[in-house]
């Protein structure tokens, strides 16, 4: 008598063969014979996709995080909102100025700022994201000020850490 | 000739994969969130005359930590310069934070604060302050350049 194809899938599904982990690859007899061990690791295999899943997604929503520097001691703050999108950021580190990745003289930052700015349109305000050591002085921050005004960017946020 | 569907998928060497997978992305994960505290920039005045000013409260910061208030454009009668001596050679955190509270209390619709640092005055002290005073409700924060 001529079987169902389908019926014979269902019997002999090798999927039902693939949740089973066996002992040295050993066909069925033998495997029953010396007790090999049988392990589902359909629900294992479920649980370790969904963490590489979360893990991967969720180190790639935190790009900014990543351009800070390690020797960059940011300072800690309480009131500080979390940064939601992603702004022109410039970075002051032992006395360089860092648009990007891009190192800018003092003397140039007004024009590289300004550059900033053209890349907006006239409506949108341009806020600028500063990433400077807390250890630093006020004065190295001054030629940013200037220079950010100088470009029509008022708005100035300050990275920083958010205290836990 | 009828074909055999019995087969064996070897799962052992994807688990190995995705268990590596794990360990890398968990040790290369950075969990720091940023944080950012908004400013306007002091600069320039574009005050119509005429126009009424809201009041404004300008915070000087030494380089040894001493701090001078001054007072702009409000009706309460009260002092209008002070100052928050420094402790040890720091801002004196304490102080500071009543001194705002005072002023809170005094004028309430006292929102406005420009901070006028020192060019010697430390960058993470000048965040404090603005966090200090974020905390207590004031919403617009300027930073003056140096004079």
């Amino acid at each position: 008598m001529k079987q169902s194809a389908l019926l014979m899938t269902s019997s002999a599904s090798p999927l039902t063969e693939a949740q089973l982990l066996k002992h040295g690859g050993q066909k069925h007899g033998k495997a029953k014979s010396d007790g090999a061990v049988l392990l589902p690791l359909t629900s294992l295999i479920d649980a370790f996709s969904i963490i590489v899943i979360y893990l991967l997604i969720g180190t790639q929503s935190g790009g900014l995080e990543k351009d800070i520097p390690n020797k960059l001691n940011l300072p800690v703050a309480d009131a500080s909102q979390i940064l939601d999108k992603e702004l022109p950021t410039i970075r002051i580190q032992k006395g360089s100025y860092y648009i990007g990745d891009k190192l800018v003289a003092v003397r140039e930052l007004g024009n590289a700022l300004n550059e900033v700015r053209k890349s907006f349109s006239k409506e949108q305000s341009v806020e600028l994201l500063i990433q400077a050591d807390q250890a630093m002085d006020y004065a190295e921050l001054d030629p940013i000020l200037r220079a950010g005004s100088e470009a029509g960017i008022q708005k100035l946020k300050f990275a920083v850490l958010p205290k836990q | 000739m009828k074909k055999d569907l019995n087969f064996e998928i070897n799962i052992l060497p994807i688990l190995d994969i995705l268990s590596v997978l794990i360990c890398f992305l968990l040790l290369t994960a950075v969990w720091v969130q940023i944080g950012t505290l908004s400013t306007q920039q002091a600069l320039g005045d574009n005050s119509t005359a005429g126009a009424k000013n809201p009041p404004s409260l300008w915070i000087g910061v030494a380089e040894n930590g001493n701090l001078q208030f001054s007072l702009r454009d409000v009706k309460v009668k009260t002092n209008l310069e002070s100052s928050v001596a420094a402790q040890n050679s720091a801002v004196n955190w304490n102080a500071l934070n009543q001194k705002i509270k005072t002023l809170k209390t005094q004028i309430p619709e006292l929102k406005t604060v420009v901070i006028r640092p020192d060019a010697k005055a430390n960058y993470g002290v000048v965040i404090k302050i603005m966090d200090q005073l974020k905390q207590n409700n004031m919403t617009d924060i300027g930073l003056s350049p140096l004079g």
